[in-house]
């Protein structure tokens, strides 16, 4: 489907549904304070105002304040939530227009904003003069240099498009119903050719956007306009399993960026890299270091050293079961010693109990005693072995392993915390079970 | 829950009532021992603590009044004591440590999957967490940001904590 050669679909017209976990955050003008809705209501709990506002996608009256515009926005009412999102209301003329860099007189406005803690939106229009659809096939590199694509852009996307491989999917394909299109990511392209596209302008009315083409635009030109969501999830150690509320995918995130790019999709020129040196470093990279210096991170892309520790935490935190030493083998629990507590086991006061059940044994109860001579109720340790190979006092394991087999057998473990004694044979880093504790683990 | 499980708990409870970090408090529901509601000055020479100069000024009851009360949320898995209790600081603090989000989340030292052990009882979980307030973790930190302002700017810190504290430790 030729973008060219359709009228662009109204698709900002469909009401954008509230993202599950969504937290409105609230703005107040009197003071600039800033709460979540659901915490402190409509009135500003710093000064008591009621001169608030919801901050929303696309109504972000925080941009108001800070660009001291004399449009006063709708504060008396509160914006509908399930209303059309205005798209990009503060378009403003491009102030790169006439800059030397090719590549930023095509970016009229690319904005992030932070809408509440963790949760961004980026928004942007391009104008480019190459359809995507016309861009010429794998060019050789010589040509390539002088092609219409703005040089610098070059590298970004082919980097891009090796990342994402085959899941790239062009800006025609993107012209799909909007129930196909993945939450969060809204997708217009518009044509300022008016021979073409004599709808052009009534479209635009549908935005109910102040935007406009400026002028002196040559016709053939496209607008691409997307945006784009990302909620950055916080770690959340007590349930690291998968969310319901995922962070947008690195396809769409991508995708729309590409498209703004104007790089035509699909397969690509590798030879790009061979013959063209080095890549060029990529201005966006600074620019999106520059424009997020809160937190650096942008969708699954980083852009300082604390928020890449953010995620490596993270990432650690979801497979803390990987750290964990694995179970151990239920022959080894049911070969450990038994005996009875006896008068010296007992503590200095004369007493003493299983320090997982916290109960107190008495002499001559029969209790089950590890290789480091640490000792429990048998139901008990049996319960902690069966996760976890290690003393609950000291961490020494049962199974007498050398230290550089024991990282094995936690790696085995990890995949089958529930092995059962049908599969400890096969354990890697385990010993077979009837040959036991085997003087040289190394058999293989 | 196992009976283990319930039993254990029980006890701890009886162990923690003579034994509590001083400033602490349980509130513990015996229709529901998974779930311990803890009440918790912050210490004093940390800053969540009740502003001293103030409580000298009133009496006790209005002290209660004054800030620096956190309540956290000790939530025991089914299977504890083999795995670590949750916990949970329901009042907003500003902490390194503490997830600064509508969970308020803790998962540090002892009470990381796996680094926990059965013997662990609550009550070195109630002074790991007080110790903390004093204390931060920044090698530990959930909040990165947070850690950095603890470790470059000490008096924003304290400032910032101290107004958390004002704002939402009442």
């Amino acid at each position: 489907m030729d973008p060219s050669a359709n009228p662009p679909q109204p698709q900002s017209e469909a009401p954008r549904p509230q993202r599950p976990g969504h937290r409105d955050m609230m703005f107040c003008h009197e003071c600039n304070d800033e709460w979540y809705r659901d915490e402190h209501g409509l009135t500003c709990p710093e000064c008591g105002s009621d001169f608030t506002e919801i901050i929303e996608e696309g109504n972000d009256p925080r941009d108001s304040h800070m660009m001291d515009h004399d449009h006063e926005s709708d504060n008396g009412s509160l914006p509908g939530f399930d209303g059309p999102p205005p798209l990009l209301p503060f378009f403003q003329p491009n102030p790169m227009r006439g800059a030397d860099d090719p590549a930023e007189e095509d970016i009229s406005s690319l904005q992030f904003r932070q809408v509440a803690p963790g949760r961004f939106t980026v928004t942007g229009t391009v104008y480019r003069d190459v359809s995507p659809m016309g861009r010429p096939a794998p060019a050789p590199p010589t040509e390539n240099a002088g092609s219409q694509a703005p040089r610098a852009l070059g590298g970004l996307t082919n980097f891009l498009t090796n990342i994402i491989g085959g899941a790239l999917r062009g800006p025609q394909q993107q012209q799909q119903p909007q129930q196909q299109q993945p939450p969060g990511f809204q997708w217009n392209t518009e044509h300022a050719d008016g021979q073409n596209n004599p709808g052009n302008d009534g479209n635009q009315q549908a935005h109910g956007g102040p935007e406009s083409r400026p002028p002196g635009l040559p016709p053939g030109v496209h607008r691409f306009t997307y945006t784009a969501g990302a909620r950055l999830l916080p770690r959340d150690p007590n349930n690291p399993g998968p969310r319901g509320e995922p962070v947008d995918e690195l396809n769409n995130v991508i995708v729309g960026l590409m498209a703004a790019l104007g790089e035509p999709p699909g397969p690509h020129h590798h030879d790009h890299f061979h013959s063209a040196g080095p890549v060029p470093i990529n201005p966006l990279v600074h620019l999106f270091a520059q424009m997020l210096p809160g937190n650096g991170q942008f969708g699954d892309a980083v852009y300082s050293q604390e928020a890449l520790d953010r995620i490596i935490t993270q990432l650690m935190e979801q497979n803390t079961s990987s750290n964990a030493p694995g179970p151990a083998p239920q022959s080894e629990i049911d070969k450990l010693p038994r005996k009875a507590v006896s008068l010296e086991m007992l503590g200095a006061e004369g007493r003493a109990e299983c320090s997982i059940c916290m109960d107190e044994v008495n002499i001559g109860e029969e209790v089950t005693e590890l290789p480091c001579h640490h000792w429990f109720h048998h139901a008990c340790i049996a319960a902690w072995l069966g996760e976890h190979d290690t003393c609950p006092h000291c961490r020494k394991g049962i199974t007498k392993q050398p230290e550089n087999a024991t990282n094995q057998g936690q790696a085995g473990g990890s995949s089958g915390p529930t092995a059962g004694s049908s599969s400890q044979g096969q354990m890697p880093g385990a010993f077979a079970g009837g040959e036991g504790t085997s003087d040289n683990p190394y058999v293989l | 829950m196992s009976s283990v499980a319930k039993k254990r708990i029980l006890k701890e409870y009886a162990e923690c009532s003579n034994d509590l970090p001083s400033g602490m408090k349980v509130i513990f529901d015996e229709a529901n021992l998974t779930k311990w509601d803890v009440v918790m000055e912050g210490p004093a020479e940390s800053p969540y603590a009740v502003c001293l100069e103030l409580a000298m000024c009133f009496d006790k009851r209005s002290l209660m009044h004054q800030g620096g009360h956190f309540k956290l949320e000790i939530n025991f898995p089914n299977d504890y004591p083999f795995k670590p209790p949750v916990v949970n600081f329901k009042t907003k603090v500003y902490h390194p440590n503490v997830s600064n989000d509508d969970k308020g989340s803790m998962c540090l030292g002892m009470l990381r999957p796996e680094e926990w052990k059965p013997p662990n009882k609550v009550i070195s979980v109630l002074h790991l967490i007080q110790n903390l307030l004093v204390e931060p973790n920044i090698d530990d930190a959930i909040e990165t940001s947070i850690a950095n302002d603890y470790k470059t700017n000490r008096a924003e810190f304290n400032k910032t904590a101290q107004d958390w504290v004002k704002r939402y430790a009442k």
